[in-house]
């Protein structure tokens, strides 16, 4: 064995997804520990709850996972009704179902792009994903003004109904994503290059990932068959007829395969959901000023995992304390684990199929 | 050994070439992008830009005071002799503050407040940011098409 020596990656460089801090202790190439640093983007985000209304706090649930900001609405707005036992209209509830999945497909599609960059694929499937996800994030601003902090579902419904001609652009959508999913794997899956740097690394067995509490894709993709949605459905996603795909080798190239298989069943489910949409007023009518008591944890699946909303309120206008339990932060954790004995472009490789973003990791 | 090294070379080839055909498909499509500067792409309905007010419908309800998360907004009022008619002294914005959410557009009664389509708003200075008074038609006056 070497000198050994410690690399500091981050907290910026390109490949760290935000301003994540990594000390590698490496022998030569090999990375032989590795600790994450966090708590460059803390904003106390649940200190903020702790003085916000409940309907003050649904723009900062944005800020948590920015890439699916829909999601964290959803989440947040679940656990408050659960908490204060709020009916939602049958329309809102599928609209949610069609957000949440919507935004599923362009979260993953950004996952995709940005692996393949961190493999050295220069900008191309970055670019092509982007291109995709120009589509869903042109129809959201159309929905709800924002491009990337929605802000659209409210307690008890939504901000406002979808302008008339959304559901055609959807299913122009689906079609042309379903076209994408083959140039895709064309290009990405299952090319030779590709697949010798993903395959066989950073391998994640069944049992680290439940000892890591790790969820979503990257459990799936280790070969368990856990998703909250057909677990312990919330909404009307007990309606519809989706499967859960799983990996086999729980390597970066399964965690990647996943999301593509993700997108084919998130399509899936909004094809269904839009087929099925009632009639009537989705909008929130419940006043936004609430009080209530008691405590509740909600837990919804998020593209990147289980995100959990712990509420404790004790009468007043706003929540007395807010946990939140996000994915990325337990899917950190496996990291150190993941890495060991890997080259340092590896570790690369590794970190970008984990598919973290900063923003709820430091919440 | 060597047998598999060419072989290897071959199959490293031959998917890049199948990679290229996918971008090659591409080429001749027409371009998604736009040149910005150049090009400006009208603002959807619904975009929620910076902070806008029609004066003379505000009915000083403070509603949009009491919602605003991050307390961007700043409202006074002084009632008159008749003690009926209520005056706006001052309403301003912080534009530093104001995370964009509409709320206070979604909450208005006599949707007084707004949000307009503005999306470029560099200001030189940036203490001009802090105090946007809502009540003035010159607010966004040095932004191009900023007139409200």
């Amino acid at each position: 064995m070497g000198e050994l020596f410690t690399v500091n990656m981050g907290p910026q460089h390109p490949s760290t997804h935000g301003v994540l801090y990594l000390e590698l202790v490496m022998d030569g190439e090999i990375v032989l520990s590795c600790k994450p640093h966090l708590g460059y983007l803390h904003r106390s985000i649940e200190k903020i709850a702790e003085n916000r209304t409940y309907t003050q706090f649904i723009p900062f649930t944005d800020r948590l996972d920015y890439l699916a900001s829909m999601n964290n609405n959803l989440g947040y707005c679940l656990a408050v009704e659960k908490l204060l036992n709020i009916a939602v209209p049958p329309r809102a509830q599928y609209l949610r179902v069609i957000m949440a999945e919507l935004n599923r497909v362009i979260s993953h599609l950004v996952a995709i792009g940005t692996f393949a960059q961190d493999l050295g694929a220069y900008a191309t499937p970055l670019f092509y994903a982007f291109r995709d996800r120009e589509k869903i994030v042109e129809l959201f601003d159309e929905i709800c003004g924002g491009r990337l902090t929605y802000n659209y579902i409210r307690i008890g419904g939504l901000s406002g109904d979808v302008p008339a001609g959304t559901e055609q652009v959807i299913k122009d959508f689906i079609k042309y994503e379903r076209k994408q999913l083959v140039e895709y794997n064309e290009l990405l899956t299952y090319n030779v290059i590709f697949l010798a740097r993903s395959k066989k690394i950073g391998i994640l067995t069944q049992e680290t990932a439940i000892n890591y509490s790790v969820t979503g894709p990257m459990l799936r993709a280790s070969g368990v068959k856990w998703d909250i949605r057909k677990e312990e459905p919330y909404l009307v996603y007990d309606k519809f007829d989706f499967d859960i795909p799983t990996g086999t080798a729980g390597d970066a190239w399964d965690r990647f395969k996943l999301k593509l298989d993700e997108i084919e069943q998130s399509l899936r489910i909004i094809e269904q959901a839009i087929g099925a949409i009632p009639e009537g007023n989705p909008v929130s009518k419940v006043n936004r000023v609430f009080r209530g008591s008691g405590e509740t944890y909600m837990r919804t699946e998020n593209p990147k995992g289980e995100l959990g909303f712990y509420l404790v309120a004790d009468g007043g206008l706003m929540p007395y304390r807010c946990k939140i339990r996000s994915p990325s932060f337990s899917n950190l954790g496996a990291l150190p684990e993941l890495v060991k004995g890997l080259n340092i472009s590896d570790a690369v490789c590794v970190l970008g199929s984990l598919d973290i973003v900063m923003g709820e990791i430091d919440r | 050994m060597l047998f598999i090294y060419i072989k290897r070379i071959f199959v490293g080839f031959y998917s890049i070439l199948k990679g290229l055909k996918v971008t090659f498909k591409n080429i001749f499509k027409k371009p998604v992008t736009l040149h910005y500067p150049v090009v400006k792409q009208p603002m959807k309905e619904r975009f929620r830009g910076m902070v806008d007010l029609y004066p003379e419908k505000c009915v000083i309800c403070y509603q949009c005071i009491r919602i605003c998360p991050t307390a961007a907004l700043d409202l006074g009022h002084k009632v008159l002799e008749d003690n009926k008619t209520k005056n706006i002294t001052k309403f301003t914005f912080n534009a530093e503050l104001c995370c964009f959410c509409g709320l206070c557009e979604e909450i208005c009664p006599t949707d007084a407040i707004f949000l307009n389509k503005m999306y470029e708003v560099s200001y030189f200075d940036h203490k001009d940011l802090l105090s946007i008074d809502l009540m003035s038609n010159q607010k966004y006056k040095h932004v191009d098409g900023g007139v409200s």
